[in-house]
């Protein structure tokens, strides 16, 4: 009987704590929503840790940058990796000082061409230098940190699409039905250090038609390391 | 008064109860009013299918705030306090898991941001939050030893 009694009281508890949940995420704010049902097929896997990587940096919030005080720097080097499977190695960027065999090359690249489509995975990993390189020829920048850090400070003209976030489906179908070509990079960067936003985030998009998702492995405090042009503030409208 | 009669009495009793409650409804704020940081924690610990990781993440944190709540104003007091040791074994046996396997992360139990600590530091925290579990767990041993010794043979 008193057994009986404490199962009740404890699905009732339970109960309680689900209804809540529900109502609360009903009311929430869309950064602050969840899908009930999450899509996470790494959820299982562990990561490789790494004793000597430096930890994924809390957000660092940084101020806005005025056009005039900054700018994207083009890159020094070629160093883009590429994840398990390796794509193509980008050529050697032209018109850099000093480079070894820069006089050799075309003297500007476009993006297509320096960073061709690979459709047999969801995403390449990119170097700082390429992605400075890549935003400053204006190619779409995609921030897959939460929706508060990218207010605190972006790369300028990045779209937010937080794989956490209970809007991200509609703003991912969104881009999807732009109509952008697939073929054409798209940068998505995170935190840095072990942050796997950008990758979660490029899987999904992968989904959709992109076939040139290029993750900028070091991310937001790379970016703001390498004074890369920024804003902070929410997303512009579409 | 006896050690026993000491350790059993209304008067430390019911402040075990409040601080324990008062622990549970202090870590499930945040990730009431956060449940994606929340399930970006969960998801670190790499035990929960994906397709469960947000549910989890969003009555979680209610199961924790309500049960602390009824702990602190001794509503079900015993099936609060048992609820919550149950919960703190799950958190001891996901944490001693991921430990033995050196997957580093930041727990989520008071916080849902990354702390942006290094892995040696994130593990060695982790053995803290063992320490601590254990801690609360001999707390809830201490309330439903106390209230079952004080029950009524009859209720």
């Amino acid at each position: 009987m008193r057994f009986k009694r404490h199962i009740g009281e404890a699905a009732t508890l339970v109960a309680a704590a689900a209804l809540s949940a529900l109502v609360a995420n009903a009311l929430a704010r869309s950064e602050r929503k969840l899908p009930l049902v999450g899509t996470y097929p790494n959820a299982l896997k562990v990561p490789e840790m790494k004793a000597e990587d430096p930890p994924a940096p809390a957000p660092v919030p940084t101020p806005a940058l005025s056009p005039s005080d900054t700018r994207a720097q083009a890159p020094s080097e070629v160093s883009s990796k590429v994840n398990a499977g390796g794509a193509a190695a980008p050529k050697p960027l032209a018109g850099k000082a000093g480079a070894p065999a820069a006089a050799k090359l075309p003297l500007e690249e476009s993006p297509l061409s320096r960073f061709p489509p690979h459709p047999d995975k969801p995403f390449v990993e990119i170097s700082g230098d390429d992605a400075a390189w890549l935003v400053a020829r204006g190619i779409l920048v995609v921030d897959a940190r939460r929706k508060k850090d990218y207010e605190q400070g972006h790369v300028a003209g990045a779209r937010n699409i937080s794989p956490w976030e209970g809007d991200a489906d509609a703003k991912i179908t969104a881009l999807v039905n732009e109509g952008r070509d697939g073929a054409i990079p798209v940068v998505i960067y995170c935190s840095g250090g072990d942050c796997e936003d950008s990758h979660m985030l490029a899987t999904r998009i992968y989904g959709g038609g992109f076939n040139n998702l290029l993750v900028y492995r070091d991310g937001w405090p790379d970016w703001v390391k390498r004074g890369g042009k920024s804003a902070t503030g929410p997303e512009p409208a579409p | 008064m006896t050690l026993t009669e000491r350790l059993a009495s209304p008067w430390l009793t019911v402040r075990v109860q409040i601080a324990l409650g008062v622990f549970f409804v202090v870590a499930a704020l945040p990730k009431v009013v956060d449940p994606p940081g929340f399930a970006h924690m969960i998801y670190n610990y790499r035990i929960v299918p994906g397709a469960f990781v947000n549910l989890m993440a969003l009555v979680m944190p209610w199961f924790e705030l309500l049960t602390g709540i009824a702990l602190i104003l001794g509503i079900w007091t015993r099936t609060s306090a048992a609820l919550i040791g149950a919960l703190l074994g799950v958190f001891i046996v996901a944490i001693t898991f991921n430990l033995a396997r050196g997957n580093a992360i930041d727990c989520g139990c008071f916080d849902v941001t990354a702390a942006g600590k290094s892995v040696a530091e994130r593990l060695q925290d982790m053995r803290w939050v063992v320490i601590r579990d254990l801690g609360m767990i001999v707390m809830v041993a201490q309330i439903l030893w106390a209230t079952g010794r004080t029950r009524p043979a009859t209720a």
